[in-house]
């Protein structure tokens, strides 16, 4: 039994280990992803100063805390822009993916591993970005250990949420073969609803309830609002469970969602 | 030229025949960029609902920069997006040679090769937006405005083009030209604002070196009545200048093109 899971961990673990491989094979991405988010930032700084302008106050946010809230949201915006669904696309279409169910390991806890080991990797190629944000636009990070112990338990489980609900999305790949438009109205709504673009405190009833409705604000809203000062520690226990449930939730359904969906797969030579 | 018009218009025709075949996806295709659109939209008019301008700027008027953008860079979006996909889709496969033993431009054929059905969602969303906000702002479609607002976007079209053009050509250096394109595409979400809200090196970048502010800000401006002088007017010279020196760019590049071995 030990050493079943012993190899398991072992196994998993290497699949963890080849994200920072995979990404570096990648160097010019790296280098893409890190001046357009300088770029955005850039632009969502100087929106926000003409924004507060004539007012102090936005729903109850001064300039400062909106300020870091916009920043980090936007140094995180590129988890939850993912295409999963394309991918999916890709690999039924190029023959891939018979072979990945074919494998002795499972394949959503596979890329789970590898969505998550990225994690890691992700915060040391964002460090940069946030220093440039604290010299030039003067972002202010938290500094109590426990508030980032607690951004980081939000922002992995948050993660996950958002990966079980693209597990789910993506098995529209299976009847659809134009994944690509999918993919992109997916990026849109998440840009939205996760709250990359305004706090969701900021939006009207009606979109705070829909973006409520969606995975898409437990990897970005809830992590952030915590790090950047707009939320306090005594409440994260409470979206905590919040997170807990959303995840079990989805966790369960997708695999129910991929094991129909699977039957209908036509893989398309390769 | 009215060969090259001709010959447009059949592989506008093929291409057409082809995205019908599946016409679920070509509903998907065209209407994706419409949801990507009201991310940023609703953004506006979320925050914009709660002050009273910015930076001298109301709703509708920011509205009339932002669809002059999209309009502009729609017109990039479906006549030249085989700019972006040059790398992977033609270089890479060795498709590209194909076109250099054909008896027509291998830039032309390039172009041609694929209208891409996902930009008609950008023109849409962008005609909507300039259409809203000269009604609710009043801004009468005289002759004149009209012809201006043509002249304006197709300038606008043609320094997306040109831009991509120039960055596209990095391919055949180093085979995947996106993260170049990428790069330098990215910085006309700047122009998608009043360039008053800038800081003054933002506005320069914007004016002079990637000019994206003349397709977006600077007709805005005018047609609001707002001064911005000889600028209101570059936008044509502009767009053709760089056209100019983005294709000497490419026939350079393509010089230096030596076919990946595939």
């Amino acid at each position: 039994m030990m050493q079943a899971l012993r190899r398991r961990i072992k196994v998993y673990g290497a699949f963890a280990a080849m994200a920072p491989k995979d990404y570096f094979a990648y160097t010019a991405w790296v280098w893409v992803e890190f001046i357009a988010q300088f770029l955005t930032m850039t632009i969502f700084v100087h929106f926000w100063r003409a924004v507060y302008a004539n007012t102090s106050t936005l729903n109850g946010l001064n300039l400062p805390q909106t300020l870091n809230y916009i920043m980090l949201a936007q140094v995180l915006a590129p988890l939850v822009q993912t295409r999963t669904i394309f991918q999916f696309g890709f690999l039924i279409q190029n023959g891939q993916m018979a072979i990945e169910l074919l494998r002795p390991v499972d394949f959503q806890a596979r890329v789970l591993v590898d969505t998550l080991g990225w994690l890691g990797m992700y915060a040391l190629l964002k460090t940069p970005l946030l220093l440039i944000a604290v010299i030039l636009f003067g972002l202010q990070l938290p500094t109590s250990p426990a508030v980032w112990l607690a951004f980081g338990i939000l922002l992995v489980l948050g993660r996950a949420v958002v990966f079980y609900f693209d597990w789910i999305f993506a098995c529209l790949a299976f009847y659809t073969t134009e994944t690509w438009g999918l993919s992109v109205v997916r990026v849109g709504v998440a840009t939205f609803f996760s709250g990359i673009l305004i706090p969701i405190a900021m939006m009207p009833g009606w979109l705070q309830q829909l973006a409520g409705a969606m995975p898409f604000a437990q990897a970005i809203y809830v992590p952030t609002s915590l790090l950047s000062g707009i939320a306090s520690l005594a409440d994260a226990p409470r979206v905590l469970l919040i997170q807990l449930g959303w995840l079990i939730a989805l966790a369960i359904l997708s695999r129910a969602v991929f094991n129909v969906a699977i039957r209908k797969v036509t893989v398309q030579g390769g | 030229m009215r060969r090259y018009l001709t010959l447009y218009w059949y592989f506008l025709l093929q291409r057409f025949k082809i995205l019908l075949e599946y016409r679920a996806n070509f509903m998907i295709g065209a209407s994706s960029t419409i949801i990507l659109q009201i991310a940023g939209l609703l953004t506006i008019w979320v925050v914009m609902g709660q002050i009273p301008d910015l930076n001298g700027w109301g709703f509708d008027e920011v509205l009339l920069v932002y669809g002059l953008i999209t309009l502009a860079k729609s017109i990039n979006h479906m006549f030249a997006d085989n700019l972006w996909t040059i790398g992977w889709s033609y270089v890479r496969s060795g498709q590209f040679d194909r076109f250099l033993v054909r008896p027509i431009d291998p830039l032309f054929h390039l172009l041609a090769d694929r209208f891409c059905h996902d930009g008609i969602g950008n023109f849409l969303v962008g005609a909507a937006l300039v259409a809203k906000s000269t009604a609710s702002l009043g801004i009468a479609w005289t002759p004149f405005n009209a012809l201006y607002l043509a002249v304006a976007v197709l300038s606008g079209g043609a320094i997306f083009i040109a831009l991509n053009l120039i960055t596209a050509t990095s391919v055949f250096w180093i085979t995947e030209s996106i993260p170049v394109t990428q790069v330098i595409f990215n910085t006309h979400e700047f122009a998608q604002y009043p360039l008053t809200i800038y800081h003054r090196g933002i506005q320069i970048l914007l004016t002079w070196v990637l000019p994206y502010g003349l397709a977006s800000f600077y007709p805005a401006s005018f047609l609001l009545g707002r001064e911005v002088g000889a600028l209101a007017w570059l936008s044509p010279v502009v767009a053709l200048a760089l056209l100019v020196i983005a294709f000497r760019v490419w026939l350079f590049g393509l010089r230096h093109y030596s076919g990946t071995g595939s």
